[in-house]
């Protein structure tokens, strides 16, 4: 999807366990959901 | 694209907007995600981004991770910030730009606007401004800006397409993307897409 908008050089950084410890932690687990950064850009 | 049938798109936002209302009014209440500055600290924010912001700011943070690791923007630079919240990764860009820079957050919940617009006026940060918008029809001139920023919010956006389209349409040429999102390792059931619930938690 990102890359079909347009945007090129698509870089994911590490993930981290954004949910560990709150009520959604249940349901984060049930899909493997975590938070990423991710960097991308526009061609010049 | 939005997939009409996993979810009405106008009870989707309205839920997200109610839900962050609440987070933007009572931040210490109970979500399914964390809040404030030790969220921030579990997604990855050091002590050095979070310095000097405003409280208001900080306690509604509701961020999926940290936009921020791949850098701040530079000086000078003019940043959007998609879904904007409370306004604290704003604020941290508005910090790194300068006074030569410009931050325009943006987000739909008028309770977030509030609390971002008072957190920045409490500081005299005036290089930042919060507009009213939603992420599939940015209100910023197309080419506008060097960096678009967003964290956790175009996981709860129907319409990712037309996102992305608008950031690539108000970035210049040469401009980046830095964003935070959740992203899930296992495929959800349909059943799943349609339960309003778990787009909002």
């Amino acid at each position: 999807m990102i890359e079909g908008a347009g945007l090129v050089g698509v870089e994911f950084g590490p993930n981290v366990d954004t949910y560990a410890g709150a009520s959604g932690e249940g349901n984060a687990r049930k899909f493997g959901t975590f938070g990423y950064p991710f960097r991308a850009r526009k061609p010049a | 694209m939005v997939d009409q049938q996993a979810v009405d798109v106008g009870v989707l936002r309205r839920e997200v907007q109610h839900h962050y209302a609440e987070v933007a009014t009572t931040p210490e209440a109970d979500f399914h995600f964390h809040t404030g500055r030790s969220a921030a600290k579990q997604v990855g924010y050091d002590d050095g981004l979070l310095e000097g912001l405003p409280e208001g700011a900080v306690e509604s943070f509701a961020g999926v991770a940290n936009p921020f690791h791949f850098g701040v923007p530079d000086a000078g630079e003019k940043v959007v910030d998609i879904g904007s919240g409370a306004g604290m990764d704003s604020m941290i860009a508005a910090r790194a730009v300068g006074d030569a820079g410009e931050v325009v957050g943006i987000d739909m919940t008028p309770e977030m606007l509030d609390r971002a617009r008072d957190a920045a006026a409490e500081r005299g940060i005036t290089n930042v401004e919060f507009r009213h918008g939603l992420a599939e029809s940015l209100p910023v001139p197309d080419g506008w800006a060097d960096l678009v920023i967003s964290n956790g919010v175009l996981n709860l956006v129907p319409d990712k397409v037309s996102a992305y389209r608008e950031i690539v349409r108000v970035l210049r040429p040469g401009g980046r993307i830095q964003i935070a999102d959740i992203c899930v390792d296992k495929p959800v059931p349909e059943g799943a897409k349609r339960d309003i619930d778990l787009w909002t938690g």
